[in-house]
């Protein structure tokens, strides 16, 4: 069953994401190796004004993360760049000694040049960025495909791509902002990479008057008469306005927060429920109560994630006790799931039209780890089943969320990856593709 | 050098990553135990789980909002302007005012030197003007010495902070969680902390199951890694260092620096610190600074022997106020490295410890960026030099100005460690090697 159809562009946006990952993959190997032609032209720049022109021995060092692959190609382009200024390396009688060190601090990497000349020791040094572009993965039953939205250097709860007036917006949800990005398309031509193609064009701060919890979700969902509402602990923000700008309102609210989409009818027996099931959230901690609207015939257990899942028999709905353990609400029945104990906390629902045709994505459970994983699931009968390789991710995910902006057909999920040393927050769209 | 930083970078990434993948859970009394007193300057537990500062530093060393919003610099740095949080309340139920946090930091100034001039609130937001421009202060206010407190009226320390003190019995001061904290209620209900127990006594506990977390010293860091324990390393926080007195016989350059060439950083490093710490001559550690190695770092006796001359020594004394095991091992090496370069150097007596020309310290590093390191750094050693410039190149440069005289000799960078027990999930460590008990929550906690 799908939900009525507002914020159609889904398509457009999956089309969108698999141009840029498309666009990516070209121009990556012509991106690494440009990497370090800047800073090598810089460095060779400022050896020559201490050493000056003619022969010298040049000793490289790696003392950073690089790989140990990249070396010989810096050294090359140091040469290369080192012969354009005049100083000629080789000579291993040079009287000049120029020792370079691949080092890195926490801005970066630095490059750390000393030029020896007899028992003088002369320094110059040079921050360069370290930024690298990482790999997507495949998988068995499903592939799941990822690709990056956009990197914040805050906490980043959930972002969604939204389509109005023809132009789309990624919305950033913040603990403490929403910021608007419009896609910039000349930038992504020229740059090839998807992040780079947003440009920020309106934040708005959210007002609250308690304190959020310390672990704190937050949702984007699509509305039918504006934009967007965004569910916080105790806060409810909703834009306005239909044009390209908008303006966002904040207030305290304990509205519960939709976990189904309208006409699911999620959990009951009938199907036929008019509005979205909803849940309402424990303003004072990391979950929901348990406490539905306009709920079921039984009591539940809190719990921290819940989506509407398709069934044969018409609309489940699958939620994440505190306790770790997944249960479906089918016909008004608690039915356990089993298969699920490798499931951490949070998940959302895609339709991929795959294999049975929906999948449920769910990271690794556990503490946060150095490394965190993504993989697809599906259920069949009580019994989860993976159907996808895990995807390994680097970091810790924080939230997953299906991706319901501009996609109310929901085959893809926003999943928000915390990277750390230094900590950022990447945003990354992960649609599952069939083999 | 720099893997063992990336590591340890990386395990306090682990540390700090806020939610776990599996959500962590309310609930619940965790227990601690330390070595150090819970309210000592700077790394007291105490003061950090009731007292908020101005500002934090982040694990990137980025500093970031705490009690202050936003903040602003005027005329060139000697004025800054910091706004405060709204709504924000002291544990006794009074409002943090920027009356209450100018009082708080005049207090803190009426003990020791503060590097400006005057705090003064100026309707919610306080400004601060210094003589000498103060580029860093941001970052300097997230220091624990800078923490807001203030008495309630039966005279106890309340903050704004994720707990509140409510007892101390039996060696243990219980700590409540502040519900209503501007940074969110901690998951855990109750923290138990209990001060001065020997690392024997903690591991004890912990392997019986009478505490939750307890501290690793980085001498024993490598047995516990061995033994597969939970332990989160920080990045290297504590530095080693000789200082020396430019007095009577280490009144010349040479003397200090054939001294400072006697030393063997790397026997100190492996033999004592089982290789968990970082060889070092520079105030910073390689991974903040990344141009630490430009600061040598080897033995060089020949050249003691050389500088000194053949000059006959007094005898002189070598003294340090850390009273542990390991310090003291350190020390006697100290002694016998300066001895083979001719010095005649005996370790001080607990009374005459105070008045040695030569000192081992173990001084502790809050700053996150390269910058304010170095300026803390200078502050703690009281040496007087001006870091300007931001980029690597200017703090090498100042930084080699200040080591050229030979008053402080760095030695060894160490980190700090916790062992937590199974029961505890998500133990972060704050930049300076402290562990975020408001961000730990408990197993089977609900």
């Amino acid at each position: 069953m799908r939900s009525a159809g507002y914020n159609p562009p889904q398509r457009m946006m999956h089309k969108g994401s698999l141009w840029a990952v498309v666009a990516l993959m070209c121009v990556l190997p012509a991106a690494r190796a440009a990497n370090w032609e800047q800073p090598s032209a810089d460095l060779a720049k400022q050896i020559a004004a201490l050493a000056g022109p003619g022969p010298a021995k040049l000793i490289l060092r790696n003392d950073s993360s690089l790989a140990s692959a990249e070396i010989p190609v810096i050294r090359r382009l140091l040469e290369r760049d080192l012969r354009g200024f005049g100083v000629v390396t080789g000579g291993s009688e040079s009287a000049t000694l120029i020792r370079i060190t691949l080092s890195e601090n926490l801005r970066g990497g630095l490059w750390v040049a000393e030029v020896v000349e007899g028992t003088e020791t002369r320094v110059t040094m040079l921050q360069v960025s370290m930024e690298t572009v990482g790999p997507s993965a495949g998988g068995s039953g499903v592939t799941l495909r990822r690709s990056l939205v956009i990197t914040e250097a805050d906490p980043v709860l959930d972002a969604q791509i939204f389509s109005i007036g023809g132009v789309q917006k990624l919305v950033v949800l913040e603990p403490e902002r929403i910021v608007t990005y419009e896609r910039n398309a000349a930038a992504l031509v020229a740059s090839g990479s998807a992040q780079s193609s947003w440009m920020e064009d309106q934040r708005f701060a959210i007002a609250h008057t308690r304190a959020f919890p310390r672990d704190i979700r937050g949702e984007l969902m699509p509305a039918q008469d504006h934009l967007f509402d965004a569910y916080l602990p105790g806060v409810l923000c909703s834009s306005t306005g239909a044009s390209t700008q908008i303006a966002v309102g904040c207030s305290d609210s304990d509205d519960p927060w939709p976990i189904s989409t309208p006409g699911s009818g999620a959990g009951s027996s009938s199907g036929s429920n008019p509005g979205p099931q909803r849940a309402f959230y424990n303003a004072l901690r990391d979950y929901f109560t348990g406490v539905l609207a306009p709920g079921v015939s039984m009591e539940l257990p809190p719990f921290y994630q819940a989506a509407d899942f398709p069934r044969p028999t018409g609309t489940a709905l699958l939620l994440n006790g505190l306790d770790g353990r997944v249960m479906l609400i089918e016909n008004n029945i608690l039915k356990p799931v089993s298969g699920a104990n490798d499931w951490g906390s949070d998940f959302a629902v895609i339709r991929s039209g795959c294999g049975s045709g929906v999948q449920v994505l769910v990271s690794g459970s556990g503490a946060a780890a150095t490394g965190d994983s993504l993989r697809a699931y599906e259920i069949a009968g009580r019994e989860a089943i993976a159907v996808s390789a895990p995807v390994t991710v680097e970091g810790a995910v924080v939230a997953i969320h299906t991706a319901n902006g501009a996609a109310s057909e929901a085959a893809s999920a926003t999943v928000i990856v915390r990277r750390d040393a230094p900590t950022r927050y990447e945003v990354w769209n992960v649609a599952a593709l069939c083999n | 050098m720099l893997r063992r930083f990336v590591i340890s970078c990386v395990l306090i990434g682990v540390a700090l990553a806020a939610p776990a993948r599996t959500r962590p859970h309310y609930g619940g009394a965790l227990r601690i135990e330390t070595q150090g007193d819970p309210w000592q300057m700077p790394d007291g537990l105490a003061r950090r789980l009731v007292l908020d500062t101005l500002t934090m530093v982040s694990d990137n060393g980025a500093v970031q909002p705490a009690l202050a919003v936003r903040w602003e610099s005027q005329n060139a740095d000697h004025r800054w302007q910091l706004w405060i949080r709204a709504e924000v309340h002291f544990q006794d139920g009074t409002p943090l005012t920027a009356d209450a946090i100018a009082a708080s930091l005049d207090e803190v100034c009426s003990h020791g030197a503060c590097p400006w001039r005057m705090v003064r609130a100026v309707g919610p937001s306080v400004i601060f003007t210094s003589d000498s421009p103060l580029p860093d202060l941001p970052e300097l206010l997230a220091q624990a010495q800078f923490a807001i407190a203030k008495q309630d009226p039966t005279g106890a320390v309340v903050g704004t902070g994720p707990f509140r003190v409510t007892g101390f019995a039996n060696g243990a001061l219980t700590l409540v969680a502040n519900d209503d904290c501007w940074s969110g209620r901690p998951f855990a209900d109750t923290v138990e902390l209990r001060s001065r127990r020997t690392i024997r006594d903690q591991w004890l506990d912990l392997s019986v199951g009478k505490t939750d977390i307890v501290e690793v010293p980085p001498e024993l860091l490598r047995q516990a890694q061995q033994l597969h324990l939970n332990v989160p390393v920080s990045r290297p926080v504590d530095l080693l260092a000789l200082t020396i007195t430019p007095n009577g016989a280490l009144a010349s350059r040479e003397m200090r620096q054939a001294a400072a060439l006697s030393v063997d950083r790397t026997a100190l490093c492996n033999v004592i610190f089982q290789k968990q710490g970082e060889v070092t001559a520079s105030l910073l550690p390689q991974g903040l600074s990344g141009y630490s190695f430009l600061f040598a770092s080897d033995r060089d006796l020949d050249r003691a022997h050389a500088l000194r001359g053949g000059a006959s020594s007094p005898a002189l004394t070598l003294g340090t106020d850390d009273t542990s095991a390991a310090m003291q091992l350190v020390a006697d090496r100290l002694a016998l490295n300066l001895h083979e370069a001719g010095f005649n150097v005996q370790t001080a007596s607990p009374a005459s410890r105070q008045s040695a020309p030569l000192q081992l310290r173990r001084v502790h590093l809050e700053a996150g960026s390269p910058r304010a390191a170095l300026d803390e750094m200078l502050a703690r050693f009281g040496q007087n030099g001006t870091v300007t410039g931001t980029d690597a190149e200017s703090l090498w440069r100042a930084e080699r100005g200040i080591l050229d005289n030979e008053t402080v000799v760095p030695l060894l960078w160490l980190p700090r460690a916790w062992d937590a027990g199974e029961r505890v999930r998500d133990l972060r460590l704050s930049i300076d090697g402290q562990p975020l008990l408001a961000d730990a929550s408990l197993e089977g906690a609900k």
